[in-house]
């Protein structure tokens, strides 16, 4: 009855659930459907591009969660005041995109049980994915017990895990840039660029996320935006201007050299984003509207709005999601063997099947749907000095 | 027949068949939803032997095999030495048998998925008679006494109504296929129609008419080694394919004509993509020069030939320069071809091959070869052309019957040297469909494939519905089996115990074939059948088939132990190591003047030409192709293209077009094209490449499959059976496969 | 007794393509059908030339059993170790199917075997050496472009081989060590 109630009362909530709930179903559905065809029929990577869609979306995931630790930090742990509004509201979704990364992953490995036993019994300190795992355990425990910090409002408690937590956030965030920057094999990841990029890249996705939290709670609740919120608005936007002009500026430096003097299968892999079977996703989805669209509005004083900003967010988000794509895709693109006798040289081929786009909608509902829920059953109003 | 159904083999193959069974439904079901899928539910190996080994003890499989058969290979016709690695009753793997000199102690591709040919769900498995019409794929399972029981009927009811003569019996080479002989002759059917006449015959005739008999190339020891339409590094043939290799990077060089760039000519030291069909221009006028210019063995020529005086005016005309307009090679090419030729004579053989079912004047380009072979003084020396020798081994004599008022075989003066053992099927088959000078209403087929063997596929189909009854034997559903009225499924070659072969050569070796298992389902060997069908028509045919396997091996090595006791712990037999040479000189030869015969008495006599003389093939008009095919070393001829190891090396016949042609066209590489004949029509994927001459296409033979029994490759690919026309070379009666102009369109 | 390291010396100028060796590793290593699964293969070289003065090279390959290991080194389990005679294996109960090391590996030489629930990838048939018997790529080759042998052992035809003849390693720049040589 009061369900019933409940939906006649907030239509808006009611369908919101219902298209999470869709999306649930089908992600559900995908899962299952691996366990019982196999990794092997139900997703579309190959023996040549073992990495796909999922690998990127857990990307996608984890850069969230560090981003929304590094931004939400801000107010906490270093002592900036706009962002303190953002503390609690910020590490929860840190912590769930972190999960949701987490499940992402698992569905791509074959055996994610053992992992959970041979990584302990059986530990290799050589390999970045040990190191992975290792680091993002550390940084939950601590995102955690920030977030708990938070939500009880002890300010020394949140101010050492939150320190923490930072620091676990860059290593292991780092980290997950060395997992592909380790694989001399590959050579358009190879190198100390991506560690860089992906902290860099955090900071923007972490500014996006809090912009559309905070603005679409408001818009949720129908209320207006406190002074609190309309100054931390501006500022994030302010911080994201920044933040992707150094982005642009990194992927211009990142392009460069995979051009300049045509390196071996670094060429053909900048290639496949510039002018290949990549080239939409990274000219429309990553340039125009991850990077160039986005920055247009924060540096225009006239859309430097709290609904400017949370457009720019939403776009740089979209745009982000499509820069973990292709990045994982691309860098695997360049056989590791020349395949072709004749004709032009040969590109592998990869489109996620849609199992693997179930799984990531899924996904995605699932996160939204534990944070709307969190949102309904916690507290989450306000940073500790409230 | 019940003492071959023992109890624990029935047990056996039930587990088999299940489990067969079940992935096969499996696999449809996932087929229909996605092709993608299909792959993984094909059987695997590892569940086979996992479903055979879990009941019971849940055994742990180890790779260590826990018994060895020496048996050997019938993936095409070379009989390697087999090693079958055993693990739990399963054939794990096939090793190459080191002792097998002639393989050279390697197995191929083909011969490592032989164990794919007993595992593969889409084996026959039990005798089946047709209940739609045919071709359509309707059938029932019937019992080998109920099939049994149909086949003598109708056969008796064809030889009723025609006569012994009505009933053809179609068959190709293997251990077994003798039997399928015998039964035709006990029946009283002189319409045996073998396989010859689409692969080699011209090739026998022509080296036959000159040497008196088909030599072994010593190809290991030769220094000069001239191949045309032979691309032995894709058709493989033992041990010339090996030893063609082996000396790569010494002293050796190979010269290779073919209008394609094949993996032989990757291997070879120089490759001249020769105008299709001008070859006898080629070796006119290297004999031109070698004659010429007195490179030539004049001791030789005297001791052991005859007719070189008639040779010698004969070239005259024939010159490097008129050649390189016909071959489109440069004269001085080949003049230097002849010149290093003879130098390096007798240890230089131009190379015979083995198909030879290319143009309709291929007996006379044998015998130009022969004769070019023969000017060097190439005969029984090391590093040229050698003698085959034998083993002799006992016989299983029998008694056939004898039948009046049967006619003589149906095709009788067609051909100049018609082979009563293995007919030609051209003229043959032209005959059935005229029922000209009588009808023949019957069809027995062993192991042999017409419908994708013999050019011109749409009168082959014509032939078979005009028939009113038709059998076929074999492991698979071939396409002949698709368009049958009864099939009666044959063990393969790893379940059956076949007679003693000799394979004759200058080393030549006797093999055998174990069994590895018993067969599973109720396939049989081709002796039980035969034996089981001979009882239905009567004591006197009976007799002749009243033995056991194990009898006949017996009476092979009577008063030679040693030969069963090498066949079973070294899986082969041979008297000597080492080819022994010359022990011919000076001994007579079997032709009719006893010498070598450059020039053919026999043949001038007949009407043909005495000495080869060229004519030049017909053009391709603009727009149209000359149709060329061949072979891979991944398939023998159409039988292996559905194995599962096999199928995914290639999974689909293409076109090859060169890339000028292909812009000329407008067409592009990986996309469908149609092919189109006189005789038919295909459709298959265009391969664009630099390979082949602007002037021809090409495609491997043995896709486009009309039987949905092969499911892997049914759907896939073209066939050039549908496609060329069928046209015959006169004197042995082999078919000329490379006369066909095609067009191509977009599909 | 001194330690083995087991090599193969491969002489491309042998190889016709015919695939024997990957049929009969197939076959022998129960490596489940599908063209993405398998151990070693045969690449067919670019074509050199225009039409008609061409030249091709087939290359066969699999694992280099490399001296310095990277998907050995980025397995997070250690389920990817190297054994004796420098073979590197993969234990299976180990392998978590995380794909690093096919990520990690420069040749392409490992892939998911389903049927293990491992990576699966050459292991020189350890079996069979055990027993003394031949790798069965190297024994069932019919123009023996493949020599196995002990690279340890100054006197293996592997070692003779490489003192003899020049010799090239794939993508030596990987600083991988690998222990396939090709005969140049």
């Amino acid at each position: 009855m009061s369900a019933i109630a409940t939906v006649i009362r907030r239509p808006g909530e009611w369908a919101w659930f219902g298209v999470l709930a869709v999306a649930m179903l089908a992600g559900g559905a995908a899962v299952g459907y691996v366990f019982v065809a196999g990794h092997d029929h139900a997703l579309n990577v190959s023996r040549q591009i073992p990495w796909g869609i999922l690998i990127s979306t857990y990307v996608f995931f984890v850069v969230s969660s560090t981003g929304l630790c590094l931004v939400s930090s801000l107010g906490d742990v270093w002592g900036f005041k706009a962002f303190e509004v953002i503390g609690r509201r910020g590490h929860l979704l840190a912590i769930l995109t972190l999960l949701t990364g987490f499940g992402v992953m698992a569905m791509e490995l074959n055996h994610p049980f053992r992992m959970v036993l041979y990584a302990v019994i059986s530990p290799n300190f050589s390999s970045p994915i040990w190191w992975m795992g290792a680091l993002y355990g550390l940084y939950l425990v601590l995102l955690c017990g920030e977030f708990t910090a938070l939500m009880i409002g002890s300010r020394r408690m949140s101010f050492i895990f939150g320190l923490a937590g930072f620091v676990a956030a860059i290593s292991a965030h780092s980290n997950l840039g060395a997992v592909f920057g380790l694989l001399e094999a590959r050579h358009y990841w190879y190198g100390s660029f991506l560690p860089i990029y992906f902290i860099l890249s955090a900071l923007v996705s972490g500014g996006a996320l809090t912009a559309l939290i905070v603005y679409f709670n408001h818009k949720a609740r129908g209320i207006s935006l406190s002074p609190d919120y309309e100054r931390f608005m501006i500022t994030v936007g302010k911080l994201q201007a920044l933040f992707i002009g150094i982005l642009m500026f990194f992927i211009v430096w990142k392009m460069i050299p995979g051009l300049y003097g045509k390196p071996p299968e670094k060429y053909e892999a900048t290639m496949v984003l510039l002018a290949g079977p990549l080239a939409f996703n990274f000219w429309f989805f990553e340039v125009l509207i991850g990077m160039l669209i986005p920055f247009l509005l924060l540096i225009n004083r006239r859309t430097l709005t709290p609904f400017g900003v949370t457009i720019a967010g939403l776009l740089c988000t979209i745009g982000i999601f499509f820069m973990r794509y292709d990045l994982v895709i691309a860098g695997q693109m360049v056989p590791m063997r020349e395949s072709v006798a004749e004709g032009p040289a040969h590109l592998l081929e990869y489109f996620p099947s849609l199992a693997e786009f179930a799984i990531v909608a899924g996904a995605i509902a699932f996160c939204l749907f534990l944070y709307s829920l969190a949102e309904k059953f916690l507290p989450m109003e306000g940073g500790h000095r409230h | 027949m019940s003492k071959f159904l023992r109890p624990e083999i029935i047990g056996k193959g039930s587990i088999v068949s299940r489990l067969l069974k079940r992935k096969l439904s499996r696999r449809r079901f996932l087929g229909v939803s996605s092709c993608a899928l299909g792959t993984v539910a094909l059987g695997s190996q590892l569940n086979v032997l996992k479903a055979l080994a879990e009941p019971g003890s849940g055994v742990k499989l180890s790779l260590v095999p826990d018994r060895s058969v020496f048996t050997c290979c019938e993936m095409c016709v070379n009989k390697c030495g087999v090693i079958a690695r055993m693990r739990e009753g399963v054939i794990h793997k096939l090793d190459p048998n080191p002792s097998f000199l002639r393989s050279r102690g390697m197995l191929c591709a083909r011969g490592n998925a032989g164990l794919q040919t007993v595992y593969d769900p889409d084996r026959l498995k039990y005798p089946l008679i047709r209940t739609g019409a045919r071709g359509e794929g309707k059938w029932r399972r019937a019992s080998w006494d109920e099939a049994l029981d149909l086949v003598a009927g109708k056969m008796t009811a064809v030889a009723d109504q025609y006569s012994r003569a009505g009933m053809m019996f179609v068959s190709t080479e293997g251990f077994q296929e003798e039997f399928f002989l015998r039964f035709a002759e006990c029946f009283g059917s002189p319409n045996t129609l073998r396989h010859p006449t689409l692969c080699l015959a011209s090739n026998l005739q022509g080296f036959g008419a000159t040497y008196g008999t088909n030599p072994f190339p010593d190809v290991r020891n030769a220094d000069y080694l001239i191949m045309s339409g032979a691309n032995r590094a894709e058709a493989l043939f033992t041990p010339d394919s090996i030893d063609m290799i082996a000396g790569d990077g010494g002293r050796r060089k190979l010269v290779y004509l073919d209008p394609r760039f094949t993996r032989t000519a990757a291997k070879a030291d120089e490759w001249y993509p020769i105008r299709p069909g001008t070859d006898l221009a080629f070796v006119l006028a290297m004999l031109h020069v070698i004659v010429g210019e007195k490179r030539y063995d004049r001791e030789f020529i005297d001791t052991m030939t005859v007719g070189f005086d008639e040779l010698v005016p004969h070239l005259e005309t024939y010159s490097p320069e008129w050649a390189a307009g016909e071959c489109d090679i440069p004269a001085e090419d080949i003049r230097r071809i002849a010149r290093e030729f003879a130098a390096a004579a007798p240890r230089a053989i131009y190379y015979q091959g083995r198909r030879s079912s290319f143009f309709d004047n291929d007996t006379q380009l044998r015998r130009a070869m022969a004769i070019l072979n023969v000017v060097v003084g190439n005969w029984d020396v090391k590093g040229g052309m050698l003698p085959g020798k034998k083993i002799h081994l006992g016989e299983n004599y029998y008694l056939a019957p004898w039948y009046d008022g049967v006619p003589e075989r149906l095709e009788t003066g067609d051909v100049t040297y018609l082979s009563l053992k293995d007919g030609a099927w051209k003229p043959f088959r032209d005959r059935v469909l005229a029922a000209d000078p009588y009808p023949v209403k019957g069809m027995m087929v062993y192991k042999q494939n017409p419908l994708q063997s013999v050019p011109n596929r749409s009168k082959t189909l014509a032939m078979m519905e005009q028939m009113d009854f038709i059998c076929t034997i074999d492991i698979t559903m071939s396409d002949t089996a698709w368009y049958s009225d009864v099939v009666l499924p044959e063990a393969t070659y790893l379940e059956r115990l076949d007679p003693i072969h000799v394979l004759s050569g200058p080393v030549p070796e006797a093999v055998m074939r174990q069994p590895c298992i018993e067969p599973l389902f109720e396939t049989k060997p081709n002796q039980w059948i035969m034996q089981q069908l001979a009882r239905r028509f009567g004591d006197e045919v009976a007799e002749s088939f009243n033995f056991t396997m194990e009898a006949f091996i017996a009476n092979q090595v009577e008063g030679h132990p040693e030969i069963l006791e090498a066949l079973r712990t070294r899986g082969v037999y041979r008297e000597n190591d080492e080819p022994v040479y010359g022990a011919s000189h000076g001994k007579r030869m079997k032709t009719r003047s006893g010498k070598i015969e450059i020039y053919s008495a026999k043949y001038a006599k007949e009407g043909q030409d005495p000495l080869p003389v060229y004519r030049a093939p017909q053009t391709p008009s603009r727009g149209r192709y000359r149709l060329l095919l061949g072979r891979t070393a991944y398939f023998t001829h159409g039988t292996t293209q559905n194995n599962p190891y096999l199928h995914e090396l290639m999974a689909e016949n293409s076109l090859w077009l060169h890339p000028d042609e292909a812009r000329r066209l407008g067409l592009r590489d990986g996309s469908r094209v149609r092919v189109r004949s006189s005789v038919g029509e295909e459709s298959l994927p265009l391969r664009v490449t630099e390979k082949i001459r602007p002037d021809c296409v090409y495609m491997d033979h043995g896709f486009g499959v009309l039987s949905k029994g092969l499911s892997r490759i049914h759907g896939r690919g073209a066939s050039d059976a549908a496609l060329i026309e069928d046209r015959m070379e006169p004197i042995s009666g082999n078919v000329a496969m490379h006369q066909t102009f095609v067009e191509i369109l977009p599909a | 007794m001194s330690k083995k390291r087991y090599a193969i010396v491969l002489d491309t100028r042998k190889c016709l393509d015919c695939k024997a060796c990957t049929v009969a590793c197939k076959a022998e290593n129960l490596v489940p059908l599908g063209t993405e699964n398998y151990r070693n293969w045969v690449s067919e070289g670019r074509l050199r030339g225009s039409y008609p003065r061409l030249g091709q090279e087939f290359v066969p390959g699999q694992c280099m059993q490399c001296g310095n290991t990277p998907c050995k080194r980025v397995c997070p389990t250690r389920a990817t170790g190297v054994g004796a005679g420098g073979i590197v294996t993969v234990e299976d109960k180990k392998c978590i199917g995380c794909k690093y090391c096919m990520t990690a590996c420069p040749y392409n030489a490992r892939y998911y075997n389903e049927e293990r629930g491992a990576v699966d990838k050459c292991t020189f048939c350890a079996h069979r050496i055990e027993q003394g018997r031949l790798p069965a790529c190297v024994e069932t080759c019919p123009t023996n472009v493949r020599t196995f042998g002990d690279l340890n052992d100054p006197d293996s035809e592997v070692s003779r081989l490489l003192v003899e003849r020049p010799y090239r390693v794939v993508k030596p720049e990987m600083g991988t060590k690998p222990f396939l040589f090709y005969l140049i």
